[in-house]
């Protein structure tokens, strides 16, 4: 017996359509129909992802159960590393460089918040789909679930670390109200982004390694790119009026474009809406406090014109479209890629 | 009505020239000129069908696409070409990897891959007695899988399958798992879920239990179908195809000792 290798021949789109078997819907719980080289109406992802819900659940379970797997403490971990992190920062701020102002601490320590959610989420996305390689090769399920299950994971760190705020927020004695409540449009704003983000790189990253080292680097950059450890209204305030070098003529150019820039990134707006919402009564974003170098009035006169100069609902708005459009192209993104996951590795 | 039905399936792997596994190497390769791809056709224009409660083997040599083809059934894989139509809960055991997560204990992971085979959590509950005892696991649930022996994972990874309750099963070298005792016992459980009417797709090595199992086999040759029918036909149709190969090896081989 002898068998050739024949080339065959792949169908043109739509060809053998005609042909394809019928299926009725009814008669068994779970029926599908693959064809060659289809995507799948987004709303059909969406709708095998409700009906993989429980696979959803176990997975973000999993997630924090292994997170601190093999320490003693466990769970408490989830209470303890922002308790941590607020005592380092306090330790360099306030002992170290003796920073003066007395709202310092709730001004950092919120506005870590966000930041902390956004970039846990980022840097998890690029393990997402490779560490469960052993899962995607073995059983179908919609694999946006690996990028939603770190989103999920890490939504419940936030929520924990709110409970560790809060404990502080009654011993620096800070006042409940209404506008704690635009925390949750905030969120929300970062938590649309940080999806996008991560269902673009957890697609990138299954076929190149190097992803995971980019974003590592980058995350560090974008750090000091957010209002985390110096208010908004300080790089708004920018001025370059002797550039020393060719770096500094160039951003001396581009000033004005960089500071909308920031007005525009989602992660700006969310650190300082959660500032506005938990400690300022939801007031404009854009503070200036008085210091050493600025007596109450300047600072309040400052404060007006910055605010006449950026109005901030245009922004907020462009913030917003930019989240959603990450989300939109990472999710096309990662849908494209996701059918050739088991190919890989 | 048939559960699978499958018309001209093709699937086609492309591997990059260099097996760039990184970005530098794509970049330098894009550099070099040295774009491109290998192109592989894992199954060519393979069209059959199985009706319900059908227990069919799979088999072929090494790399003629028997994996793919469950693979693509399982819908873990994409087909490049043509249609697959599947009805029913399909329950795959493919390769001896399991998904199972090493941190977590037995009982997390029966939890887990239950639910990726699309068991609720409370059906998985009802079963979970049934699950454990099967597997003879009983004393180690609580403990971390990775606490396990390669033995005792495969055993729990089967047990779980096997109380899927699916419509359709495809069982990927996995037959001759375990011990004797255990090979016995998913065997029994095996023809227990033909009895119940189960389509199962088996692929295998091990003829003699393909034979004893299925019957009806499919052949596969360097991803095109050659042979469907009757078990035991197949089976020898491939063997005498196996015996032509080795023979004309064993010639060239001969006359390569002769020309020396």
């Amino acid at each position: 017996m002898q068998y050739s290798p024949v080339r065959p021949r792949l169908l043109a789109r739509g060809e053998g359509r005609r042909e394809a078997p019928e299926i009725d819907p009814l008669l068994s719980p779970v029926v599908y129909l693959l064809r060659e080289s289809r995507q799948n109406h987004p709303m059909t992802e969406f709708l095998e992802v409700v009906r993989y819900r429980e696979v959803l659940w176990n997975l973000v379970r999993r997630n924090l159960k292994v997170r601190y797997k093999n320490s003693v403490l466990g769970f408490a971990w989830s209470l303890l590393n922002p308790l941590m992190q607020i005592g380092v920062w306090y330790f360099v701020f306030k002992i170290l460089f003796q920073h003066g102002e007395a709202n310092f601490m709730p001004f950092l320590v919120i506005g870590f918040l966000p930041w902390l959610f956004f970039s846990q989420t980022v840097m998890d996305s690029t393990a997402c789909v490779t560490q469960e390689m052993a899962l995607v090769k073995k059983a179908y399920f919609p694999r946006t679930i690996l990028p939603l299950s770190s989103l999920i994971s890490n939504l419940i760190h936030l929520a924990l670390a709110f409970v560790v705020v809060f404990g502080l927020f009654a011993i620096w004695g800070v006042d409940v109200n209404i506008h704690y409540l635009w925390v949750i449009p905030a969120t929300i704003l970062v938590a649309i982004f940080a999806y996008g983000l991560s269902a673009l790189l957890a697609a990138w990253s299954v076929f190149y390694a190097d992803v995971k080292f980019i974003v590592g680097n980058l995350i560090g950059l974008w750090f000091f790119l957010t209002p985390v450890l110096y208010p908004l209204s300080q790089v708004l305030n920018k001025t370059i009026e002797q550039p020393g070098n060719w770096l500094e003529s160039l951003l001396k150019e581009k000033l004005p474009l960089l500071k909308q820039l920031f007005l525009l990134d989602p992660i700006s707006i969310a650190v300082e809406g959660y500032r506005s919402a938990l400690l300022h009564g939801g007031e404009n974003f854009i503070r200036v406090a008085a210091g050493p170098e600025l007596t109450a009035a300047q600072a309040a006169a400052l404060q007006a014109s910055l605010r006449q100069e950026y109005p901030l609902l245009p922004y907020v708005i462009g913030a917003v479209a930019i989240s959603v459009a990450t989300a939109i192209i990472g999710q096309i993104v990662f849908r494209r890629k996701a059918d050739y996951f088991a190919e890989q590795g | 009505m048939t559960a699978i039905e499958i018309q001209n399936l093709s699937k086609l792997y492309r591997r990059p020239h260099l097996r760039a596994t990184s970005l530098k190497e794509a970049m330098l390769g894009v550099l070099r000129g040295q774009r491109g791809h290998d192109e592989f056709w894992a199954l060519r224009d393979v069209s059959f069908s199985v009706e319900p409660g059908e227990a069919v083997g799979l088999i072929g040599a090494n790399g003629s696409g028997k994996s793919t083809m469950l693979g693509i059934i399982a819908r873990v894989l994409k087909p490049t070409g043509g249609t697959v139509a599947v009805r029913g809960r399909v329950c795959p055991l493919l390769e001896l990897g399991t998904g199972f997560h090493p941190d977590l204990s037995g009982r997390e992971n029966v939890f887990l891959n239950a639910s990726l085979l699309g068991l609720s959590h409370r059906e998985t509950a009802a079963r979970y007695r049934d699950i454990v005892s099967f597997a003879e696991l009983r004393d180690f649930m609580e403990a971390p899988v990775k606490s396990y022996s390669t033995g005792m994972v495969i055993r729990l990874a089967f047990s779980v399958a096997a109380h899927m309750d699916p419509e359709i099963m495809l069982i990927d070298e996995v037959l001759g798992v375990g011990d004797e005792h255990f090979q016995h016992k998913s065997f029994a459980r095996l023809h227990e879920l033909k009895e119940q009417g189960k389509t199962i797709f088996v692929v295998s090595h091990n003829l003699e239990s393909v034979k004893l199992f299925c019957k009806r086999a499919i052949w596969l040759d360097s991803g095109r179908l050659v042979g469907d029918g009757e078990v035991s036909k197949v089976v020898a149709d491939y063997r005498a195809a196996v015996a032509v190969y080795e023979r004309s090896l064993a010639e060239a081989n001969a006359r390569n000792a002769a020309a020396c």
